[in-house]
């Protein structure tokens, strides 16, 4: 198997796009990606095209192929993978398997989503269609009420406070406002969300016991990159920005319905698909200096940092609210914002936390943003209720 | 009230419950199982108050859980409470068979869970 480069990385802003189609918008990111590793009017050999609802939302299918011919990527071989949240995630491994393989030299990979056209009650609705559509889906359970039902679990289990659930909020959304490419702009505070008589209506419940600012946007937005091998990288002369290799990855999933699982509050997929990303990376928790984790809710920040290693169980709540996962603390996780502020257009998002460790690696990032030398970086990429999870493990490539 | 619809699976083999469905034991992998129906009282184990609802739902909100049955057939319901906050982990709820949503003038039925 050969090591595999990121060669070049590209994203649009997340959040509103009316003005744009999905193509436009899966174009102009696979465009700022392949400007970035430098192609010029080169090709690749495949291209990997991740989103969840175009068949859905804008009733498009084969969208891959779509894509291709309107980057005049022909006759590159072209796949549009769907594995809901965590198509993102799936179509980075796509490719990076392609180019370890030795089949392929260069795979553009590019996700994306456009949700904002449909009305809040379609969005959720089509979000909903990942649930069982026998056991879960005719209830009307959506995936916040799933966290919702999750969130109590892991408060009652771990003893997680509300408090801490919202210093996720604050950090992420705080952060998010340095970041050109997040969707939420909005810096909020713990007396407007939570202690003052305002937070009933500033912060109403959506799916009890997690609040509105506890939940991620829904938004339109697109993120690639561009991936060759090390060797091959490293040959086309001294790079303009520094090499960032895919040091590792996992996958596990885990039962469709939480009911089916012995621990609901137990996220085995998480577990295990960062263990056998770091595994892969001869890596441990410890060793990672800035991760993305797919905080769709708050709490799952909190329940990803546990499951991955870097706090114990219980303890990841804590460390949210002493600060410790800031930009600056001992386990910087989010820098970009997360999902809570850079947004969840659902095909983009694992494609866009590869984007933020490259840039995190590449120390190309503002130093207010900037996590300082980092090194190795950490992706978690949660699909469906925890049932399908991707991580990777991201290495700076020193010169 | 209609009778509980819904079929479990218990398998020949290790006895563990499944439902839903599945084609091998998630356990032993067996591929045996015998049909059962949810009995008795049924445990509240997780539940939730749903205000932003999916397209199909014309209520203000929902109260969904997953409840465990007497036989430990576990499922997920719409619960009928005035609020959330009649509700406890842990509770007993009884369980029943009924309309859970409309789709094209037609009435859904399902789970229902009430106090």
């Amino acid at each position: 198997m050969r090591d595999v480069a990121i060669l070049g990385v590209g994203m649009i802003p997340f959040g509103r796009r009316d003005e744009e189609s999905l193509m436009d918008m899966l174009a102009h990111a696979s465009l700022n990606a392949l400007d970035d590793a430098g192609m010029g009017d080169k090709s690749v050999d495949a291209v990997y095209v991740a989103n969840m609802g175009a068949g859905i939302i804008q009733h498009q299918t084969a969208i891959a192929s779509s894509l291709v011919d309107r980057l005049s990527l022909l006759p590159a071989a072209a796949d549009a993978v769907e594995n809901g949240p965590a198509s993102g995630g799936s179509a980075v491994k796509n490719g990076v398997l392609a180019v370890a393989s030795g089949y392929y030299d260069y795979v553009l990979v590019v996700g994306g989503e456009k949700m904002r056209e449909v009305t809040g009650w379609r969005a959720t609705d089509f979000v909903s269609t990942m649930t069982h559509p026998e056991a879960e889906y005719p209830y009307g359970v959506t995936l916040p009420g799933m966290a919702g039902m999750f969130t109590r679990l892991y408060m009652e289990k771990y003893n997680v406070t509300r408090e801490q659930i919202v210093a996720v909020a604050i950090k992420n959304q705080e952060i998010g406002i340095l970041n050109p490419y997040a969707h939420i702009e909005m810096v909020i505070t713990k007396e407007g969300i939570m202690d003052s008589p305002h937070s009933v209506v500033n912060n109403p419940v959506g799916a009890d016991p997690l609040h509105l600012y506890d939940m991620c946007p829904v938004s339109d937005g697109a993120a690639a990159v561009v991936l060759c091998s090390l060797e091959m990288a490293q040959k086309l002369g001294k790079p303009k920005k520094p090499l960032v290799r895919v040091a590792g990855f996992g996958q596990a999933t885990d039962t469709h319905t939480l009911q089916e699982r012995d621990d609901p509050t137990d996220l085995k997929a998480v577990t295990l698909a960062a263990k056998q990303a770091l595994d892969t990376a001869k890596l441990k928790p410890g060793d990672i200096d800035v991760a993305e984790l797919h905080d769709a809710f708050t709490i799952l920040e909190i329940a990803e940092s546990e499951h991955v290693g870097f706090f114990k169980k219980g303890e990841g709540g804590k460390a949210a609210l002493a600060g410790k996962t800031k930009l600056g603390g001992e386990m910087p996780i989010n820098v970009s914002g997360g999902l809570k502020a850079r947004g969840h257009p659902v095909g983009a998002t694992g494609v866009a936390q590869v984007v933020d460790i490259t840039w995190q690696l590449r120390h190309e990032l503002d130093k207010n943003r900037q996590v300082k030398n980092a090194k190795n970086g950490m992706t978690v990429n949660f699909g469906g209720f925890g049932n399908n999870v991707l991580s990777f493990v991201l290495q700076r490539v020193e010169q | 009230m209609s009778e509980i619809e819904i079929v479990a699976f218990k398998c020949k083999k290790c006895g563990r419950v499944h439902y839903p469905y599945h084609d091998r034991c998630l356990d032993c992998k067996s591929r045996d199982f015998e049909e059962i129906a949810p009995k008795g009282d049924a445990k509240l184990l997780a539940y939730t108050q749903i205000f932003n609802l999916p397209w199909g739902f014309d209520e203000r909100f929902l109260i969904i859980g997953v409840a465990e049955f007497e036989n430990n057939v576990k499922a997920m319901g719409q619960i009928k409470a005035d609020t959330i906050d009649q509700l406890k982990t842990g509770m007993k709820l009884k369980a029943g068979w009924e309309p859970i949503r409309v789709v094209a003038g037609e009435k859904v039925y399902g789970l229902k869970y009430e106090l």
